[in-house]
């Protein structure tokens, strides 16, 4: 109904590979909505985030409202709505990494990037301006025994300290 | 000195156990052969009621009792495995799925045969990748091996085995956020009954167990009831005459963090008292135990006074707190106890799912009034009150003396008890993420509320010395109320 309303920039496809994966994915269930998490991942790996244009074909694919797929990247922390760096750095801030001066860490990323702490709404504050990092504080990512812990897109790094994000951040080109 | 007992762990560094061929090697997939060849489901079923198995997911259910509730005339069935591991201080699962995923696709083999389920759904958290790859491997692997498809070891019985990523809600994992979020909506929780059990998944009977659970069934059948029985505590429930058996048998995968020398997953026996558990991991990493959280970070604190009571099912409830997912957390004497309620605290508020008002504008609520006392501005009375207590004919009166008032933690006990009501164990929520707010908001409060009194008081961040920060024995309404259950003579 509302489709319409929603202003589409650059429309988006699945690249091939995608596509069969996701048709492969939608298969599982017997709803297609089901499948909306997975594909969405599939989505923001290939378009870097959510645009409206992914809504827009997600919706189309699993025969939902647009809407209703906003609606669940809204709810989700894992799904940007906005630009984020080629690197997303989550940086573990709950009890247990607290109990081991998580702060240390992020503060030294903060000062060596020179960056903010990104929010939901507002990631453009935890982006480094060449657009190569994202600094996100993150809850637990249950890795308590070895914290302070921070995810870097999709590796984890334990048992940090400064000299040793020095060494990680040398490692990202 | 307590020795560990691995079983579910027992060859998870053996290399290369993520991969079908060396976890054949152990054992693999032979208990599930057994199940298949030598009983029946029913009898799978009936087994484990009587293992007294409880669900490591936190709720700590009788698995057999939750099968029971399935109805066996609507088809189709759905298994959801919980692996929405987020609970903060628990990290058990996290290995199971990166170190030996076919351990659990072998327990998902056995619940399935035993409830005539044909497919299943791993829901596991979107942020374990690696986790998310060795299981997709190893699934892919027990399908080539033909263990996993149409026809399993041709005896005509099939089953589906699906990963399902999440992404970052805490709140998928209680169980109705969790089939929510499977069905590709908000992870937000569904009322009460009807149960996933008898409306679940697709509105179809469904059953979820945690990570750990799905993984204890291969020993079960592999060892029999008998030996699974031994292991751990079976106390007498003294509502009953004579005593019924409160089984909190097996083995728990104790995952303990913070403040010890050796933080990581230990696998023992239930029944062991917080004292043990840290002596295991390595003593602690100070000078004196301040606090101990025993079942992550929504379950009630437990003081120094405390440190004897025993890590189980029954114990923990019936000190007031809870074992939960089994996520210990420790903190020593340089710790301040306020701090640290904040950290929990903006965690909720940053979880709630937004679906009851009282959780959705309860749990900020709460996260400012610790922030203003931790930023030294906690609010204050300059009036007193009177002091109302046991007077000195023996009953509930006035005493005669005054008592300072602290609004702030008036406030905040209010707050919470509204969210959900510590004392009554009544919540105003859909789901009991609201008693996993206001447990530890409240119980933080009520046993360490010198060291939140000094920090308005002084207008600072203010660490008290154990001692001071500790309320005594005698004047812990929770401590008072605690019951030690007795095991029960066989």
């Amino acid at each position: 109904m509302s489709d319409e309303l929603i202003h589409i920039e650059s429309p988006f496809q699945f690249s091939e590979s995608n596509r069969q994966e996701v048709d492969e994915l939608i298969q599982r269930y017997p709803v297609k909505e089901a499948a909306m998490l997975p594909v969405l991942h599939i989505a923001q790996k290939q378009a870097g985030y959510i645009t409206p244009g992914v809504m827009k074909h997600v919706a189309e694919l699993l025969e939902v409202s647009v809407m209703k797929v906003k609606d669940v990247v809204t709810f989700y922390p894992m799904f940007f709505e906005e630009p984020v760096g080629k690197y997303v750095i989550r940086v573990c801030y709950t009890l247990p990494c607290a109990l081991r001066d998580c702060k240390l860490v992020l503060d030294h990323l903060k000062e060596k990037l020179g960056t903010g702490v990104a929010s939901e709404t507002d990631l453009a504050k935890g982006t480094t301006d060449d657009g190569k990092f994202t600094v996100l504080k993150s809850e637990c990512l249950a890795s308590c025994d070895v914290a302070p812990v921070m995810m870097v897109n999709d590796d984890l790094y334990k048992n940090l300290t400064p000299e040793k994000v020095d060494e990680i951040l040398g490692g990202l080109t | 000195m307590i020795q560990e007992r691995r079983i579910l762990y027992e060859h998870l560094d053996v290399p290369g156990m993520n991969t079908f061929d060396v976890f054949r090697q152990y054992e693999g997939y032979k208990r599930f052969e057994k199940a298949l060849e030598e009983y029946q489901p029913d009898e799978i079923a009936d087994m484990v009621m009587k293992s007294g198995l409880k669900g490591r997911g936190g709720a700590g259910f009788s698995t057999g009792l939750k099968w029971s509730f399935v109805p066996r005339d609507i088809e189709p069935r759905y298994l959801c495995c919980n692996a929405d591991e987020s609970e903060p201080g628990t990290f058990s699962n996290r290995y199971v799925l990166e170190k030996n995923p076919h351990l659990l696709i072998e327990g998902i083999l056995i619940c399935c045969y035993a409830m005539g389920i044909h497919t299943t759904y791993i829901y596991i958290r979107g942020e374990f990748t690696l986790g998310k790859q060795m299981l997709d491997q190893a699934i892919s692997e027990a399908y080539e091996q033909g263990y996993l498809g149409k026809n399993i070891l041709g005896k005509g019985f099939d089953l589906d085995v699906y990963s399902h990523p999440g992404a970052g809600a805490y709140i998928c994992g209680e169980e109705t956020g969790l089939i929510e979020s499977l069905e590709g909506k908000r992870g937000q929780p569904r009322n009460k009954p009807p149960f996933p059990a008898v409306s679940g998944v697709f509105n179809k009977p469904t059953v979820v167990q945690n990570v750990e659970t799905l993984c204890n069934l291969p020993f079960i059948v592999d060892k029999g009831v008998e030996w699974y029985t031994s292991m751990g505590p079976t106390y007498g429930d003294t509502r009953f005459d004579p005593p019924q058996a409160d089984p909190n048998t097996g083995t728990k995968l104790y995952c303990i963090s913070g403040d010890v020398e050796k933080p990581g997953v230990y696998e023992l026996d239930l029944g062991l008292t917080c004292e043990e558990l840290i002596e295991v991991a390595g003593g602690l990493r100070g000078d004196r135990v301040k606090a101990v959280i025993p079942g992550g970070s929504s379950a009630p604190i437990l003081t120094h006074y405390e440190l004897d009571t025993r890590l189980d099912f029954t114990s923990l409830t019936l000190a007031k707190s809870m074992l939960g997912s089994g996520g210990i957390i420790v903190m020593n004497d340089t710790r301040n106890i306020v701090d640290c309620l904040l950290n929990i605290m903006k965690f909720y508020a940053h979880e709630s799912c937004g679906q009851c008002t009282p959780c959705r504008w309860g749990t900020p609520w709460v996260r400012d009034i610790v922030q203003r006392i931790a930023d030294g501005e906690g609010r204050k009375s300059t009036i007193t009150r009177p002091k109302f207590g046991v007077t000195e004919n023996g009953r509930w009166g006035d005493t005669g003396e005054t008592e300072e008032i602290y609004e702030d933690l008036d406030l905040l006990e209010s707050v919470a008890n509204n969210i959900a009501n510590v004392d009554t164990m009544t919540w105003n929520t859909i789901c009991v993420f609201g008693i996993a707010v206001s447990w530890p908001a409240v119980s933080y409060m009520r046993k360490f509320r010198p060291e939140f009194e000094a920090c308005i008081r002084e207008g600072k961040l203010v660490t008290l010395s154990i001692d001071e920060a500790t309320v005594p024995p005698e004047e812990n309404y929770a401590y008072q109320q605690r019951i030690i259950p007795r095991v029960l003579e066989t």
